[in-house]
């Protein structure tokens, strides 16, 4: 299987690492509060 | 002549930019996996960006569709790993929509699917694997060792059970990584032997074009099923990972 023939190991493990990491900064920074302030917005809208 | 090449020729990792850094000794490449790597990067980014709505309460088309995921995902890390451990949210989110959209950008024809590579998907599943046991070890101490012992195991079995049970969760390491590299390079071949066969059919005349169409309904049915398969490996893979990390949280 070409999966298997040992070249570019540690740079397809690079792409992976940074591109994970970057994914998770960018995310856990800037989306995932968003969606938090939405989801509260929301409920003081509604419930109070 | 036809020319079947082989339908594993797909996942090769070919190299198109190579940066010799003599000082260093370090080879710097751009392959095609690293490309396909940047484009989920950018992709993911891009929905998000396209879906923020300019943070109105009401929300568009596109904002639905995330805030459901968001929704879904923010349910399963509570329900699976604990209300009190959402901090493990935006690393489940991201690992999600890298797989997911890893998954789904390689079904486009003639693309390259970074999942199919074993490196990446077991390399993925192994880091899993230690910054569990890691959190485990931290969080726990020596205590993490009685994971391995099942409560009320008599005396006698304890050797038997710690060795099956060690067993099992070393498997963790590595089942977590196959399930999504296998199901995604099986479904790829199929579609690519199927494709190679359909199309010298179809090719071939009027009257075989006509027969062709039954198996060629059956392999549309079958990239439809790959795409579902996409889904759903990204969705396992998530959901075993927030398994695993419960599993380390809360000893049994």
């Amino acid at each position: 299987m070409p999966q298997l023939l040992p070249f570019y190991f540690v740079n397809q493990l690079s792409f992976a690492v940074l591109v994970l990491g970057t994914l998770v900064y960018v995310f856990g920074t800037y989306v995932l509060p968003v969606f938090v302030q939405l989801f509260v917005t929301r409920m003081y809208v509604t419930k109070l | 002549m036809v020319l079947f090449s082989s339908p594993l020729e797909q996942f090769e990792v070919t190299s198109f930019l190579n940066v010799n850094l003599t000082l260093l000794g370090l080879n710097f490449a751009l392959t095609n996996l690293g490309l396909y790597a940047l484009l989920v990067l950018m992709l993911s980014i891009s929905v998000h960006v396209l879906a923020a709505n300019d943070r109105r309460l009401v929300p568009s088309r596109w904002s639905v569709g995330l805030e459901s995921a968001y929704a879904s995902l923010h349910g399963m890390v509570k329900e699976q790993v604990g209300s009190s451990n959402e901090r493990y949210l935006p690393f489940i989110y991201a690992l999600f929509f890298f797989v997911i959209l890893a998954n789904l950008a390689g079904n486009v024809p003639y693309s390259f699917t970074i999942s199919t590579s074993a490196v990446l998907s077991i390399g993925l599943s192994f880091t899993i694997f230690f910054a569990v046991t890691v959190l485990g070890l931290h969080k726990h101490g020596l205590h993490f060792f009685a994971f391995f012992v099942p409560a009320g195991t008599p005396l006698a079995m304890v050797p038997l059970l710690v060795l099956i049970e060690l067993i099992s969760y070393l498997a963790r390491a590595f089942s977590l990584g196959v399930r999504l590299f296998a199901n995604m390079v099986a479904g790829h071949t199929l579609l690519k032997i199927l494709s190679g066969m359909l199309w010298p059919i179809l090719t071939s005349g009027l009257l075989m074009f006509v027969v062709a169409l039954i198996p060629m309904s059956i392999f549309l049915a079958l990239v439809g099923l790959e795409v579902a398969v996409s889904v759903i490996q990204a969705y396992v893979f998530v959901v075993l990972t927030c398994v695993y990390l419960r599993d380390a949280i809360d000893l049994h």
